[in-house]
């Protein structure tokens, strides 16, 4: 193209020459040299520069048909012609360099985002892995491997190979050591890496919040370092928009895992509010035509008080239940009051009268202890669960005692038995749902009485603790009311003269 | 006397009403039912029950709605309420009804507050001049009470408490109740005042005496007295 210019040039400057106009002809020969020096870089554009001087020189110099220049503003033209080849073909180098830069950078752009709009539409692990290596094989034309644990997670597991293109079953050892060595670390390896650079392939962890959850290998049929060093951030950019996929796809699992458990939770509350409705009513007439028949002799009424006492023990269980699943659910309302905790002991004993028939009750609540901030009706039924399980518990002629203390800026609350007491290491145990029934040495009861006291007095602002008397056997079920729950009652005087 | 005495029992469960039928019938006390609101209300224009019993559960319509009109009709009435149903009981004591029976029933318990009722109910006045329990004697006409005959000088609050806890002997009445009458209105949520006051009064009248008190609190209702009192 430059030989073109440069022909059709001198054609038009021998039309000017021939009209005696000569000096100015010089310019025209800037035309082919500005072209060839821009589009054709600098060596291209130096020989045109050359050509024009040469070609300008024998031509339209004189004296003509010669090398020899005769008038020095002339060598200016010809030194002009030279300069300005140099200067064109620097400006146009930097200006296509730029343009290749920009073309790169967009076909990565179109990479990251053809992927990215691929990893969208994923939604399992098996997925992503063929993607991998079908996408980055094609990006970089290279063989591909993909390696994550099975089943996913802990890396203590074996990495397989969940895909490959050309597929592939089976990596030499030293190449799976190198994939081991990825996952485990963390960090490429193999060619180009700075561990296990024997290896065929180049491995790289694929990381999704930390961890890493597979290795993709990359290699080539020669066996040369498959990834040049400006290749290596758009893969890094895949990998972790596979990362922030893995994430995503791992979110989702959890969230449909415990969709499933929210489920079944609402479906089991349900289930147990409806039966626990449905028994109660029936049970209530067992209950009230048991304690209305008179027994005639000392067995009828020995059957009546054990049929009774059973009757009622599934009435507790029931009620029992029926609190636990509005701890479990949430369903909790608390109205708080100040309540004074020597009469709801009172109310709780008289509530508990028939359960309790000749059990000796010591209670030691001083009757001017502070108000204390609670339900009523939750603290209740907190106190009625923790004497009922100290008189299920403690020996039959055992006394239970309950006691109130002021400790440090609070008061303690303990229902104390004379039994056997707690296993050590099981204080915490106690208070969890249906341990009873997991237990080996205890007996009776629904497992739920201390659980529901634990549910309760937390919704309360309270805390409960189990232990061993440290004087003789039995075991102590403290309520712990923190300082911020009291009210003295110092100051309210006026309103009550 | 009893046996003139006519119950309704105000329940759409069967074995509900039989259940009641069972406890009361034995203590002479004659007995109709009604399973539903309108058979209720119907059945007070035909008969007049001294008591009756009200499950508040109804079909057809709230059973907190009939106790204004079984009261208009001259009747005690009993709510008969789950154990845990504290908002309930406390919405049907302030609408007027004289006290609640908690189900499971225990059938003493009920005899107790069907007596209770009609006695209040037989004769308010009866109270009016001196009640005894314990060592105790309330005279409300001196404004006087006296323990082991000794006088025992209570706090004017304190004593209007146990006043009104002792008009009402047997019964329970609502925090709401007590701090409205004592304290005035603008008062029903000062629990507190009323704690306070039974304090006074049980450490006057109770001393160290490790007997349950007489003042009982039903955790989230109200106060009663815990006495049965001599008809």
């Amino acid at each position: 193209m430059a030989i073109v210019l440069l022909a059709l040039v001198t054609g038009a400057g021998e039309a000017l020459a021939a009209r005696g106009n000569a000096t100015d002809i010089s310019m025209l020969y800037l035309i082919p040299v500005i072209y060839a020096g821009t589009r054709h870089g600098l060596a291209t554009g130096l020989a045109t520069g050359l050509a024009a001087a040469l070609v300008y020189d024998v031509l339209f110099v004189p004296p003509l048909y010669s090398l020899a220049i005769a008038d020095p503003s002339n060598g200016v033209s010809i030194v002009i012609l030279i300069g300005a080849a140099g200067v064109c073909s620097h400006l146009g180098g930097r200006v296509r360099q730029q343009a290749r830069m920009a073309q790169a950078r967009a076909d990565r752009n179109a990479a990251l985002a053809g992927f990215a709009r691929m990893l969208m539409a994923l939604n399992r692990r098996e997925e992503l892995w063929g993607l991998l290596a079908r996408e980055i094989g094609r990006l970089f034309d290279l063989r591909t491997v993909v390696l994550a644990p099975d089943p996913p997670g802990e890396g203590g597991r074996s990495l397989v190979i969940k895909a490959g293109v050309p597929t592939i079953t089976q990596l030499d050892l030293i190449d799976g050591v190198a994939a081991r060595w990825a996952f485990d670390t963390a960090r490429a390896t193999g060619p180009g890496s700075d561990a296990m650079t024997v290896s065929e392939w180049h491995f790289v962890p694929v990381m999704g919040g930390n961890v890493a959850h597979a290795v993709l290998g990359v290699g080539r049929d020669d066996a040369h370092r498959p990834l040049s060093p400006d290749q290596e951030p758009l893969l890094a950019s895949l990998l972790d928009q596979a990362g922030l996929a893995l994430a995503r796809i791992a979110a989702e699992e959890e969230m449909l895992a415990l969709g499933k458990v929210e489920e079944r939770d609402r479906l089991r509350a349900a289930l147990l509010s409806s039966i626990g409705h449905d028994l109660r009513t029936p049970l209530t007439t067992v209950l009230g035509m048991l304690r209305a028949i008179r027994p005639e002799s000392e067995a009828q009424r020995h059957q009546l008080d054990t049929a009774r006492g059973e009757a009622e023990r599934l009435d507790r269980f029931i009620a029992n239940l029926i609190q636990m699943v509005r701890i479990e659910t949430g369903g909790l309302e608390r109205a708080l009051e100040p309540v004074d905790l020597n009469e709801a002991v009172t109310a709780a004993l008289d509530d508990l009268r028939r359960v309790l028939g000749n059990h000796a009750i010591a209670v030691d609540v001083a009757r001017d202890l502070p108000l204390v901030l609670a339900d009523p009706v939750l603290l209740h039924h907190c106190l009625i669960n923790l004497i009922d399980n100290a008189a299920k518990h403690g020996t039959d002629d055992g006394a239970v005692t309950v006691r109130a203390r002021t400790a440090g800026e609070g008061l303690t609350l303990a229902v104390i038995d004379e039994g056997p007491g707690i296993r050590p290491g099981e204080e915490q145990r106690v208070f969890g749902m249906f341990t009873r029934l997991e237990g080996s040495d205890r007996r009776g009861g629904t497992g739920l009485g201390l659980a529901i006291v634990k549910g309760f007095a937390q919704a309360m602002g309270m805390q409960v603790a189990a232990a061993n008397r440290t004087k003789g056997e039995g075991a102590v079920f403290t309520l712990l009311i923190p300082p911020e729950s009291l009210r003295p009652v110092h100051g309210v005087g006026q309103g009550a003269g | 006397m009893r046996d003139s005495v006519l119950v309704l029992v105000i329940e759409d469960d069967a074995a509900i009403r039989a259940l009641l039928r069972v406890a009361l019938e034995p203590a002479g006390y004659r007995v109709i039912e009604a399973a539903n609101a309108t058979d209720a209300l119907g059945a007070v224009q035909v008969q007049t029950p001294q008591v009756v019993l009200l499950d508040l559960g109804l079909p057809d319509r709230d059973g907190l709605d009939l106790i204004a009109p079984l009261r208009k009709a001259g009747a005690a009435v009993l709510v008969v309420s789950a154990r845990d149903a504290v908002a309930q009981k406390v919405a049907a004591l302030d609408r007027g009804a004289d006290d609640y029976v908690t189900k499971p029933f225990d059938t003493d318990e009920v005899l107790a507050r069907v007596r209770t009722a009609l006695r209040h109910r037989a004769s308010p006045d009866v109270l009016a001049a001196t009640l005894r329990f314990d060592d105790i004697e309330i005279d409300f006409a001196a404004r006087v009470v006296r323990k082991a005959g000794g006088e025992v000088h209570l706090a004017p609050k304190e004593f209007a408490l146990l006043a009104e806890l002792a008009a009402n002997a047997g019964k329970v009445v609502t925090h709401a109740q007590l701090l409205r009458t004592i304290w005035g209105p603008g008062h029903e949520t000062d629990v507190e005042y009323l704690r306070v006051a039974a304090r006074g009064i049980r450490r006057k009248l109770e001393g160290e005496s490790t007997a349950p008190s007489r003042i009982r609190n039903e955790p989230g209702v109200g106060y009663r007295l815990a006495v049965a009192i001599a008809g």
